[in-house]
């Protein structure tokens, strides 16, 4: 075993670094501007700037959004699409509707779609609901299609038959045929990427794969070569949108798993801070620049779904659910017919901020913050950006406090009431649609601004309490330390929960299994310890709604029954004695990997008062007034710490603003527990 | 806060967001404890909250004709009920078609709101949705009623919760009319549960802000929505334009049913007349007042403020017209069941509107819904089937853009069709193709969105039936562009029995097929002055064949490229 392990995320700024010395037990951080034009490049500044050697490295992590960009922006290679003959139009048509933010919009116009419909092919060939072959495949006109699609210049195509997921003999033969004929096309067969039913989902999802994998493949392969050609002679694992993680090698099949793969670090690295601290139920508050996003973990568990949206795509692949509840710093405030308005128009990075002195002239919420003296400009991300402060309190008295009548501090403090508001109410609905109440949740805040937004919102939601876990703004960089290798595993198989169901439902999950030990043998040796938790989703017969639950080997299905019938309680309000249906069984397996434990640090020695650096006026929230803060230095709080708001905490690129009635406790792990000041 | 408080524009916008969060956090409850996936799948529900005055403050609706229609039903139902009799913990339902503003199996529940001590509510909330069955003469839906007593149990604004306990009489009633009562019950419970969110959200709300800010914030809101709703029309033209349509029947004759609007832009706002429409006709297609307003308030939002959150400054500078006893003003007992001329509806006041603005409305789309059900017994587990969809349509094409293609009516645009492989799974129906129809779209300079066609094969015995109001008359151009064909169903296709049918039931058995075409939009400008590149790109996809470019948009494709010069002589000729 070599001495580090390294995991790197891309961000829209910042390339995050940490290295863990498994000799001392410590970690370590760099960073490095992004470098979008060549993405890998930054990623080896960043590295190199941690300072060891990658001979020494036995693990390599990586975490990018590559992909997920690369749909947003469009930026994926043309794609062409084999399907059965009569429903060339299945990925055009979609399920028909239109985004609720358009429903009003008798213009509405969709984006033009991915696939044009002169590369779409219908192709002989028919499986029915039960999988059982209606047409032989037409295997001459899989050829003449994609012979046609390499003569118009596609270099990846997407196949989807009807029923696949019952039977995937016609999508795998066509792949074959298409591999032998034409190795130079990328094929992603959506049988080979998910087993679960809905045509036009299943179709996205093998459109997406075919359209951002050759991009992905390009960029895996100019980072191994930039590693090697670094010494690194370890492993390079790619981060899951569902946690865990998966051999370089494996993520080059099928990319479409990795498409956030960033964002699912800072959830793995929640999951096991909060199962190392015994918190039941967490909810993760990532504020960056572009987005404010929210996810519930329950039971050191971040939920999983099976069905995401890539921009205007859905994708039948296992990702976190991460909610984005609102916009990030980059918001713009305006005000129309006398209201304050807080976006959702952002200046985003550019022009960015007033005060970034970049262009932008209208006021955001970093604006806001500056103003509130919640950031200090000398010191801001480092120091790497000189904040203009006079011309955001110039474009805050123009464009916002001169319109609504208020001072400029008003104004200020306005902007955060309105996001406070709204953040609010987002996060009650996402507790509120999962039966729960959010008051029963700690808060952990990440991201570059999440500790600074955060304890508003919890004197807000009144939450027990607030965590500020170490190093916030690269928390996700080290939750892909947490991970382990993961693969998922699922089929569908519709029938009804009863005990004849029992048979068939345990060959499947020895099939299942089997698969999925076949996938980790090939990413982790045999050497390591393996997991399958084994999950059923099933459903009231007649309705929609499913619920996953684990069915342990040796379990009956009767006593599923019961426990399904207590989850859709909890989770829906009531319990009904219909028959229920499985609707998909899945299999999660890991290869458990060694990971670093949380530090612990050194216990406070003396007062608090000992880590003040020294003070400054800000905008108190609990006294709606500007009042001095004690200014603490977060690397000089020992375990055992405690001090009261109005304080503002400091460590390089974070700011924690606690308010007059909240308190702070620092634990064993260094972590900033604020809580409400008890009356 | 203290009385004489005038707040800043930052605590009423702060309210607002609460308020909009209540009604958000209502929506969530009840899709979540919802029993029927007409519910939480196809969003059948609106939810709403209103003021002592019972003006809307806030809502969080679920399908698109369902925007604003409890404003109506809260009025006529407090009105009924008597908020002087009202207390604390007081539910009330009401499905009275002419007052509820839909059929009568959208039931509407509403709740008082109270301050502590106050003996009049603050506050209402408010909340409708599609129940299962309420012992209509037919179960699942209606297609030819006609009086209001054929289509279920009428409650016109009765307490079912009294103290925040259930009234078991009423409970009663409900449960023994029902053919389904079990999730009837369910969705009941979903309803109150959701409303009761309602309620607690709104005491919180004044619990932080008070009474005096919380009134000062809704009169603010309200005035802010409708100045900048008043803004966006002074916009527009002014002027009075008319605009005629037919329906294809009423279900009980075949004869067409002629609509008409008059619509007038002036200083007051917007106002449509639809005095000039049929008197009531003897099937349920007569449409309640209150959902004739709906369908003028979703025209004035799209052209004022549809990013907006609503409130009743929204809808102030709307003025609806329909006399008592026309289609769009039905009164008892006029049969209300199946309102599909309200889509008709929808588009024939942006018809009229387009005679003064064509510049900013979009040709008419394929017009209508056209829904279809099959419903059968499953053969493995001998339960009855009862499994529908909507088929998409073109919409139609506007100064700037083509129409989109294959997109479900703008009336339920946020609803999702139902995929073939749940159809099939769930259904004796095995599709033999479900693809876009080509040439289906109205040629035009912006040419309208292409339809479908599906051929479906019985691969059971069973019932099918479908719906569509609009299967005879053309959905209407603009500016010289061309109508496409209309939606249809042909049942019995491929035998000499074969039948072009637009709302019909019938049985069906093992290898008849059907086939239904979602019809295209209509096109805008002429065919011919559309750019020849445009024209190529579609006849390399497929969607225009080579002899339509020819023919309709004298252009001439050879090969994958236009002929300039035949272009030329084809369009100078």
């Amino acid at each position: 075993m070599k001495r580090f392990r390294v995991a790197v995320d891309i961000g829209g700024t910042f390339v995050d670094s940490i290295l863990f010395d498994s000799e001392t037990g410590t970690t370590r951080l760099a960073k490095a501007s992004t470098t979008p034009d060549e993405p890998v490049r930054g990623v080896l500044a960043a590295l190199d700037r941690l300072g060891v050697s990658l001979n020494d490295t036995e693990l390599f992590v990586h975490g990018t959004t590559l992909g997920l960009n690369a749909v947003i922006e469009r930026r994926g290679v043309e794609t062409g699409i084999i399907t059965n003959a009569g429903f060339r139009d299945v990925f055009e048509i979609g399920r028909a509707d239109v985004p609720a933010a358009s429903m009003y919009d008798y213009r509405y116009q969709r984006e033009a779609s991915i696939v044009k419909r002169r590369h779409r092919f219908g192709v002989g060939g028919r499986i029915d609901a039960h999988g059982n072959e209606v047409e032989p495949l037409d295997e001459a006109a899989v050829l003449d299609a994609a012979g046609k699609l390499v003569e118009a210049g596609i270099r990846s195509v997407a196949i989807c038959f009807l029923h696949s997921y019952r039977n995937p003999v016609h999508e795998a033969r066509a792949a074959e045929v298409i591999r032998e004929a034409y190795p130079q096309l990328a094929v992603s067969a959506s049988s080979a990427i998910t087993r679960e039913y809905r045509e036009y989902e299943r179709t996205a999802t093998a459109v997406v794969d075919a359209y951002i994998n050759p991009i992905f493949n390009d960029y895996v392969g100019r980072l191994e070569n930039g590693l090697v050609e670094n010494g690194f002679c370890g492993k390079l694992l790619i981060m899951r949108s569902a946690g865990g993680a998966m051999t370089a090698q494996t993520a080059r099949q099928a990319p479409i798993y990795t498409v956030l793969s960033g964002p699912a670090g800072g959830l793995i690295g929640a999951g096991q801070l909060a199962k190392a601290i015994g918190r039941d139920r967490v909810l993760t508050l990532d504020y960056g620049g572009t987005s404010l996003d929210a996810a519930v973990i329950e039971d050191g568990e971040p939920l999983v779904m099976h069905e995401a949206p890539l921009a205007d795509l859905p994708a039948l692949i296992p990702i976190f659910d991460i909610r984005c509840i609102g916009a990030g710093g980059g918001s713009i405030a305006w005000v129309q017919e006398g209201l304050l308005q807080v976006g959702p128009q952002s200046a985003g990075s550019q022009p960015g901020p007033i005060a970034y002195g970049r262009g932008g002239n209208e006021p955001t919420t970093t604006d806001a913050a500056l103003i509130l003296g919640f950031l200090d400009p000398s010191t801001f991300l480092g120091g790497t950006v000189d904040l203009d402060v006079p011309a955001a309190r110039q474009g805050m008295q123009d464009r916002v406090a001169g319109p609504l009548g208020i001072d400029i501090d008003r104004a200020a403090a306005g902007i955060f009431d309105v996001l406070v508001a709204r953040t609010a109410g987002a996060i009650r609905e996402i507790t509120v649609e999962r039966g729960r109440d959010p008051r029963d949740f700690s808060m952990l805040a990440f991201g570059g601004a999440g500790p600074l937004i955060a304890p508003l919102i919890a004197r807000e939601v009144m939450n027990a309490e607030l965590i500020v876990p170490q190093n916030p703004a690269v928390f996700s960089a080290w939750g892909m330390l947490m991970s382990d290798i993961v693969t998922d595993v699922a089929l569908t198989q519709l029938r009804l929960l009863e005990p004849e169901a029992q048979g068939p439902v345990e060959e499947a999950f020895a099939t299942l299994i089997e698969d999925a030990r076949a996938q980790l043998e090939g990413q982790s040796g045999t050497q390591t310890e393996r997991r399958f938790l084994r999950l059923v989703e099933c459903r009231y017969a007649g309705q929609e709604h499913a619920l996953e639950i684990e069915l342990p080997e040796g379990e009956d299905l009767a006593s599923l029954r019961a426990r399904f019938d207590d989850l859709h309680r909890e989770r829906y309000g009531h319990a009904i004695a219909a028959p229920v249906q499985i609707v998909t069984l899945r299999v999660r397996a890991s290869a458990v990997m060694p990971k670093p434990t949380l530090p612990i640090v050194p216990e406070a020695t003396g007062p608090a008062s000992d880590a003040q650096i020294g003070a400054r006026e800000a905008f108190c929230f609990a006294r709606r007034e500007r009042t001095p803060f004690a200014v603490y230095d977060r690397k000089l709080l020992g375990a055992g710490h405690t001090f009261d708001g109005p304080a503002i905490v400091e460590e390089g690129t974070t700011t924690t603003v606690i308010h007059s009635d909240q308190t702070v406790a620092v634990d064993p792990h260094g972590h900033l527990i604020v809580r409400r000041k008890s009356a | 806060m203290s009385t004489e408080t005038k707040l800043d524009g930052a605590t009423v916008e702060v309210i607002r967001s609460y308020l909009v969060s209540a009604a958000e956090e209502m929506r969530r409850t009840l899709i979540r404890t919802a029993f029927n996936p007409v519910i939480y799948e196809v969003l059948d529900f609106g939810i709403s909250i209103y003021d002592a005055d019972l003006e809307l403050i806030s809502d969080a609706p679920g399908l698109a004709f369902f925007l604003g229609a409890n404003d109506y039903a809260i009025r006529k139902g407090v009105e009924f009920a008597g908020a002087e009799t009202m207390r604390p913990g007081d539910i009330f339902i009401m499905n009275y078609p002419y007052w509820n503003s839909a059929h009568a199996l959208d039931a509407t529940l509403f709740a008082p709101v109270f301050a502590d001590g106050e003996d009049r509510p603050f506050a209402y909330t408010c909340i409708r949705a599609h129940w299962m069955d309420l012992g209509a003469k037919d179960p699942g839906y209606v297609l030819d009623s006609t009086d209001m007593h054929q289509e279920g149990l009428i409650f016109p604004g009765t307490r079912i919760y009294k103290d925040g306990a259930p009234v078991k009489d009423i409970i009663d009633i409900i449960k023994f009319n029902s053919r389904m009562p079990g999730p009837v019950m369910g969705d009941l419970d979903a309803q109150v549960a959701a409303t009761r969110t309602g309620v607690e959200r709104l005491n919180a709300i004044l619990g932080k802000f008070g009474r005096p800010a919380f009134d000062e914030a809704v009169g603010r809101i309200k005035v802010a929505s409708e100045a900048l709703v008043r803004r966006a029309l002074a916009d527009l033209p002014r002027g009075t334009w008319e605009a005629g349509d037919v329906v294809d029947d009423d279900g009980i004759s075949d004869d067409p049913v002629p609509i008409h609007v008059k619509v007038t832009i002036d200083e007051e706002g917007l106002t449509c007349d639809f005095s000039g429409s049929s008197p009531a006709v003897p099937g349920p297609i007569n449409i309640p007042i209150g959902l004739t307003e709906t369908i003028c308030k979703f025209v004035l939002k799209s052209l004022t403020s549809a990013s907006q959150r609503n409130n009743a400054g929204s809808f102030r500078a709307l003025k609806v017209i329909a006399p008592e006893g026309n289609l769009f003003h039905a009164v008892y007992p006029a049969a209300t069941f199946t309102q599909w001329p309200a889509h008709l509806a929808l588009e024939l006041v942006y018809k009229a509107l387009a005679q003064g603005m064509p510049e900013r409305i979009a040709a008419c789309s394929g017009g209508d819904t056209l829904g279809f059900m099959m419903i059968g017994t499953d053969p493995v587990t001998k339960s009855m089937y009862a499994v529908s969809n909507n088929e998409p349509v073109g919409w139609g094409g506007s100064a700037e853009f083509d129409g989109i293609n294959a997109t479900n009516h703008i009336s339920g645009s946020l609803v999702r069709n139902t995929p073939i492989e749940v159809i099939e799974m769930k259904t004796g129906m095995m599709m033999e193709q479900f693809e876009i129809k080509p040439d289906s779209g109205g040629a035009g300079k912006r040419r309208g969105g292409m339809g479908t066609e599906r051929l479906i094969r019985f691969t059971q015995d069973g019932e099918f039936l479908s719906i569509t109001k609009r299967s005879k008359e053309k959905p209407w151009s603009l500016g010289g562009g061309a109508q496409p064909e209309t939606n249809e169903l042909i049942v019995r296709a491929g035998t000499d029995a074969e039948k072009r049918v637009g709302t019909y039931r019938m049985p069906v058995a093992i290898g008849d097929r059907a086939i239904a075409r979602g019809a295209g939009g209509a096109g805008y400008g002429l065919a011919t002055e559309r750019d020849p590149a445009a024209v190529l790109d579609d006849v390399l996809d497929g969607y225009v064949s080579v002899e339509a470019a020819r023919e309709l948009y004298k252009v001439a494709i050879v090969g994958s490229a236009v002929d300039v010069a035949a272009t030329e002589a084809l369009r100078g000729g």
